[in-house]
């Protein structure tokens, strides 16, 4: 007999798998990262937004509102992903979002071969650059990679490289800062 | 012989008591006496007048035996008694006072050894407390002086550290902004090249 979070786990695994078969159903490769993409924005706007998670996750409104509630607020996003998110509301399967996340990215690998890696930057990357980075990160990770560029100034300088929850900081203000704290913490015991 | 000399004091004064009784009671018979005797019969007593006088006199010293003498013995014995008792008396009370005395010097020894000891006592206790009060000042000053090392200490240290902070802070400031403003983007790119070939695998632990 199927324990609670067994039927939780098997539902996750559906709505990832729902979601990542309709986008290459719906346009390839391209489709599930571009979904994968406002995926990501939308999990960060719900996990800072604690009054749009709790109305989703309600039990004082009914499926019908939540449903609702959730194609008005996602109407912006792609509608395979819009509509996944207003069943989740509406069966109150809301709170499993993050896990449907992972799970979203872990199909992405399994099915398409591909890992999403962000990469962050003061300056934008040239050709070259992406390909010392794909050849690298292809290598550590074993699957085809598919970068995300983001520029930040304020890394000074170098590269910040996250896939799968883990990162590689190579940038000049995380070297900076260890420069900075060997600096602070070096004493030779206080004698002068 | 005492008891003696007071009966012949006794029969001495009888006689006398006697013979002014005799003269009180017949004077005319002794003037008419001196008138008509001379010589020897002069001094000699007539028998006429000296055995009524006689008689008289025994009379008065059987009478005066009998009645006065013992009231004036038992009045002298009674005298002696309580002079004698007095004098008893007067010898206890000395006895006594003399007892008392020894009684208070002995008690004013006993009080004045009694506050000399007290005295040493308190001069001994004055002196250990006045020892202990010193040792316990000594140790806080000691104390004290210990905790002001330790927060000298910990204000050089603490001072250190912001120093070396601040001069931390500084130099990094100084790198930031010569790292920002005077790289290039190609001088970036190279950078980041130099940096994804030296990073840590993503498998790495």
């Amino acid at each position: 007999m199927p324990n609670n979070r067994r039927i939780q786990k098997e539902k996750v695994a559906a709505y990832a798998t729902v979601l990542v078969d309709s986008a290459y159903e719906a346009g390839g490769q391209d489709k599930v990262l571009e979904i994968r993409d406002q995926f990501e924005r939308i999990l960060s706007v719900v996990r800072s937004h604690m009054d749009l998670s709790n109305a989703m996750e309600s039990s004082s409104y009914t499926p019908e509102q939540r449903k609702t509630l959730a194609r008005e607020v996602f109407a912006q996003a792609d509608p395979i992903l819009a509509e996944v998110l207003a069943i989740m509301a509406e069966r109150g399967d809301f709170a499993l979002l993050s896990r449907v996340w992972d799970s979203y990215k872990t199909e992405l690998e399994r099915k398409l071969d591909v890992v999403v890696v962000d990469v962050t930057t003061v300056v934008e990357l040239d050709d070259h650059l992406r390909e010392v980075i794909i050849n690298k990160t292809q290598a550590d990770l074993g699957h085809n990679v598919v970068l995300r560029e983001h520029i930040d100034k304020s890394l000074l300088g170098g590269i910040l490289m996250s896939a799968n929850g883990r990162r590689i900081d190579a940038s000049v203000v995380s070297q900076l800062e260890h420069a900075r704290n060997v600096l602070k913490d070096s004493t030779d015991g206080g004698e002068c | 012989m005492k008891m003696r000399a007071k009966k012949a004091s006794t029969r001495l004064g009888a006689l006398a008591l006697a013979a002014g009784f005799t003269t009180l009671a017949f004077p005319a018979l002794a003037f008419a006496s001196e008138e008509e005797s001379a010589g020897i019969s002069a001094i000699l007593p007539d028998m006429l007048e000296f055995i009524p006088m006689l008689v008289a006199f025994i009379i008065l010293l059987i009478i005066l035996g009998k009645f006065g003498w013992p009231k004036f013995e038992g009045m002298l014995e009674k005298r002696e008694s309580t002079i004698k008792d007095a004098l008893e008396k007067s010898e206890q009370n000395r006895i006594e006072s003399e007892r008392v005395l020894v009684e208070y010097k002995r008690q004013l020894d006993e009080a004045k050894d009694q506050a000399s000891s007290i005295v040493a006592e308190a001069r001994k206790t004055g002196e250990a407390v006045q020892a202990d009060i010193t040792a316990k000042a000594q140790a806080e000053a000691a104390a004290m002086i210990e905790k002001a090392h330790a927060a000298i200490e910990a204000e050089k240290k603490s001072a250190l550290a912001e120093l070396q902070g601040s001069m931390a802070d500084l130099s990094v400031s100084v790198a930031s902004k010569i790292i920002g403003e005077d790289l290039s983007d190609e001088e970036h790119r190279k950078i980041i090249e130099r940096y994804v070939k030296e990073a840590g695998s993503f498998n790495a632990e």
